[in-house]
């Protein structure tokens, strides 16, 4: 051990974990130290992982039915010719505060000769930016990074470039009751994955 | 292995020499317990620091999202309330550490040559942990946190000239709002804490190069600081920290309801730490010309501490050391009988209970009754965010739209000189006390208490005799009513006529019958008249028999030939918005015992309650809580609607009437109506229930 420090203490240097009183001193240290950061990184870690409640007198029409789905656009606002966008509104709760009608997402609609309805999310699933419907193309890009999708959602080569989209658009459930009110599963996804796995 | 991991950082970051360096100092005399508190004032700013950060991760400023962050933090949270707790605890602990550790440094002189920097570090420390504790307690922005601050701030513009300007640079402004509190906070988590550190800083260096202040008297063997004193600081801390986690577990910190500039809060004050300054104050009353709110609150406090600053050279003189310690002492003493003194002016009611009439009692009992107040608020708001979440807006604007809350403040003010609104049960908390009613009818007037107004039990009252019936305060008191023709009919006819047992027996139930179908006319969202239709349908068929004598005098249904106020739709909201609105379009003109003194409270005279106020008082009244703005549930008492189908009729087609004069949405619904009344009975009622409810609200 170095004895560097004036040395004028009754007691000799024995190390610095030379006694009991030592270790025990530096296990108190340690538990001070650590005491006060566990309670904070308790309430840190776990309050996001937390399943969070609505309001108990949160209006029904404000969520998704049982099954996930929220209503979005009437059938007549659909067009065949091509795609359209349509935010998704619904009641949010964001910590404290339950805000009615907010825009929780989009999707694009279209619909097929049969009368079908097809919905992609807006969501590019390489990185996570906003597809775009572009007319010129006939097509849905990404902004980010030259992923693009024919409007069946799936992947397309554009001129050479690549495209780094793991997976095609990710395509949603429609649900279209007797009074054509068109009903959407809205999900998201992870991205970057080659499978679609929902958040 | 870990040796040659040691030995490897210790060789790349020299960690030995600098651990030696912190912690082999030599304490002469050795390690003693009564070293502790400065280390414990360091570990209780650090724990500060830690729970203040993650505090930070959950609070928004602003005056919309502070107490609803605060809120969360406290109530939603995962381990919130505990964290808050610790931080809220810690903090006064840290208050009650500080006059120790200064009353030691002092007694033991530890102040004087050559540490006179030290000295004067210690106290810049003490100031800025003073206002950390006054910033800190701004920020939940509830009441209580929100007026006993804004005193401190309004004190802020006392010195003269510059205090104008001071105050608006410390408020942010003109008036409390976001920028008072983006600014407390700015000083609470980022400037004080800063400034703490660093002046703790140069605080330890002093200490290191100056040493302990030992007294060369005591005999024991030097030790160095590591490992016994840190091991009698550490047990200290921990000490410290269990207790402070108890406590904060015991007693989690509290939340007032939210802030409001327009409700004034007569229980604000200071954390109890600061409650000798707020003492001290009312000292300073200016009876004296010099001694006024100035001097009291800037200039003694400077002076005080301007004697602090002055210690180490005081010392120097014979007996300066003895006059420090006596004044340090008598300022410590006198801080502590202050706040003595301020914690008994509160409860003085509780330790004297029979000095009744005396001004301090008065004065503490308004206090509890603030505090008690604020808790109703409270529990309140805590509801409704349970119920409907916080809006964007803030939680004001949920208490703005709720009956139960507003209706409250509305009664307290409107209505409470005259009525109670004497709570029981589950809605004890709601009560109000009317005003005191005199033993004779001269003096203030004591009229219905209208908790449960409209129900069968508040109707059973009213028709019967003695101090829980019409007779007593509860009904009609000291108004003219109590000598009216009503009270003659009950007191006189009806219970007067029923001699033998089984005539009263029967009166009473009878009386019940009646009761259940008056009620039914109110429509009260809270009863189960579902379950009651034998009481009721008995009821409307005494009435209508006239077996009580009751349509006598009032009409009812059929019974058109009364010359006082129909029983129709009594106590309905519509009858209530009427009866508060402009009651003489209720009571008949006809009769001496009509209305005695209710004023009208929105007629075409006088406007002393918005639409929407009186909405929201019925709504109390009928202890329906549905917010304003969205439609009350639709009561239908009766669900054998055969023998109403007339009477539904008429009301239909006043309701349409209404819809068209509105021009409201409601045209086509009352429309609808008129077409298939003759068909679904039922479904009309219970439409027309709804649409008296949106005509309230309009």
């Amino acid at each position: 051990m170095s004895d560097t420090t004036n040395s004028s203490g009754g007691e000799s240097r024995r190390g610095f974990f030379g006694s009991f009183s030592a270790w025990l001193a530096a296990l108190v240290g340690a538990v001070l130290g650590v005491g006060p950061v566990c309670v904070g990184l308790y309430s840190f870690i776990m309050d996001p992982l937390r399943e969070k409640t609505r309001p108990r007198k949160s209006r029904a029409e404000g969520s998704a039915d049982a099954n996930g789905f929220y209503r979005v656009a009437s059938s007549d606002e659909i067009s065949t010719d091509k795609p359209r966008r349509f935010t998704i509104v619904a009641d949010k709760l964001d910590a404290w505060n339950f805000i009615e009608n907010q825009a929780l997402g989009a999707v694009y609609l279209q619909k097929n000769e049969n009368g079908d309805i097809s919905c992609f999310h807006t969501t590019c699933p390489h990185a996570g930016c906003s597809v775009a419907y572009e007319q010129d193309s006939n097509a849905y890009h990404c902004p980010c990074h030259n992923s693009s999708f024919k409007l069946d959602g799936s992947k397309l080569d554009v001129g050479g470039s690549t495209n780094p989209s793991p997976r095609p658009l990710d395509k949603l459930d429609v649900k279209v009751d007797d009074d054509n009110n068109v009903y959407i599963r809205y999900v998201d996804y992870y991205t970057g994955k080659h499978d679609k796995i929902e958040k | 292995m870990f040796g040659k991991l040691y030995k490897w950082i210790d060789s790349r970051t020299g960690i030995q020499e600098s651990l030696e360096e912190a912690l082999y100092e030599n304490i002469p005399g050795g390690s003693k317990w009564r070293y502790v508190s400065g280390s414990m004032l360091v570990f209780a700013f650090m724990t500060q620091a830690i729970t203040g950060i993650f505090l930070w991760m959950n609070y928004s400023p602003g005056s919309q999202n502070a107490w609803a962050s605060v809120y969360y933090i406290t109530y939603n949270l995962e381990g919130g309330s505990l964290l808050r707790g610790i931080h809220h605890v810690m903090a006064q602990a840290m208050v009650c550490l500080l006059p120790i550790h200064i009353l030691q440094v002092v007694i033991e002189k530890a102040y004087v040559k050559p540490r006179e920097f030290n000295w004067w570090l210690g106290l810049v420390l003490m100031k800025i942990t003073l206002a950390l504790g006054l910033t800190g307690y701004l920020l939940p922005w509830d009441q209580k946190g929100y007026w006993a601050t804004k005193v401190a701030t309004e004190l802020a513009a006392l010195p003269p000239v510059i205090g104008g300007y001071l105050q608006k640079i410390v408020v942010g402004g003109q008036e409390y709002g976001h920028f008072t509190l983006t600014r407390f906070f700015a000083l609470h988590a980022g400037v004080l804490p800063g400034l703490l550190v660093g002046f703790l800083v140069l605080h330890l260096a002093m200490f290191r190069k100056h040493g302990i202040t030992s007294h060369s008297s005591e005999k024991r063997a030097d030790q160095m600081f590591w490992p016994m004193q840190v091991l009698k600081d550490g047990i200290a801390c921990a000490l410290l920290f269990a207790l402070v986690v108890y406590v904060a577990i015991i007693h989690p910190a509290e939340l007032g309801p939210p802030a409001e500039p327009t409700e004034p809060y007569g229980a604000a004050r200071p954390e109890w730490y600061f409650l000798f300054l707020f003492q001290m104050l009312k000292y300073f009353d200016g009876s004296m010309g010099w001694n006024n709110e100035f001097v009291g609150a800037i200039v003694f406090p400077a002076v005080l501490f301007g004697f602090m600053f002055l210690m180490p050279f005081i010392a120097r003189i014979k007996i300066g050391h003895a006059l420090n310690v006596l004044i340090i002492a008598l300022t410590v003493g006198g801080a502590g009988y202050l706040t003595y003194e301020a914690v008994q002016e509160d409860n003085y009611n509780l330790n004297n209970p029979d000095d009744i009439d005396s001004a301090a009692y008065k004065k503490a009992a308004k206090f509890h009754a603030e505090v008690k107040r604020a808790d109703t608020e409270f529990r309140l708001i805590d509801e409704l965010v349970k119920d409907y979440g916080i809006p964007l807006e803030g939680p004001l604007a949920l208490q703005q739209k709720d009956p139960y809350t507003m209706g409250l403040r509305l009664f307290r003010r409107q209505c409470a000189s005259c009525h109670a609104y004497n709570a029981t049960g589950e809605n004890e908390y709601l009560a109000i006390a009317g005003p005191e009613i005199p033993a004779t009818a001269e003096g203030p007037m004591g009229a219905p208490d209208l908790y449960g107004f409209g129900s069968p039990d508040w109707i059973k009252g009213l028709l019967s005799t003695g101090e829980n019936g019409i007779e007593g305060a509860k009904y009609f008191g000291n108004t003219s009513h109590s000598e009216g023709e009503m009270i003659a009919h009950v007191r006189d006819t009806m219970w007067a006529e029923a001699e033998s047992d089984e005539a009263k027996q029967n009166l009473v139930k009878m009386i019940e019958d009646v009761a259940w179908a008056l009620s039914a006319e109110a429509r009260l969202p809270y009863l189960d008249y579902a379950g009651n239709q034998d009481k009721i349908q008995a009821g409307i068929g005494h009435l209508n028999d006239d077996v009580l004598g009751c349509v006598g005098c009032h009409n009812y249904k059929e019974n058109e030939f009364g010359y006082v106020f129909t029983l129709d739709n009594y106590a309905s909201s519509e009858w209530l918005t009427t009866m508060i609105a402009d009651p003489n379009q209720i009571y008949s003109e006809d009769l001496g015992t009509s209305n005695d003194r209710m004023p009208a409270f929105h007629s075409d005279a006088t406007k002393l309650l918005t639409e929407d106020e009186i909405e929201l008082l019925v709504r109390f009244l009928r202890q329906d809580r549905t917010l304003l703005g969205t439609a009350s549930p639709e009561v239908n008492p009766l669900v054998d609607d055969a023998s109403e189908q007339e009477n539904t009729e008429e009301a239909a087609e006043s309701t349409e009437e209404n819809s068209e004069e509105d021009s409201d949405s409601e045209a086509s619904e009352s429309t609808d109506e008129s077409s298939d009344e003759a068909d679904e009975a039922t479904d009309e009622s219970s439409e027309e229930d709804s649409q008296e409810s949106d005509a309230a609200t309009r």
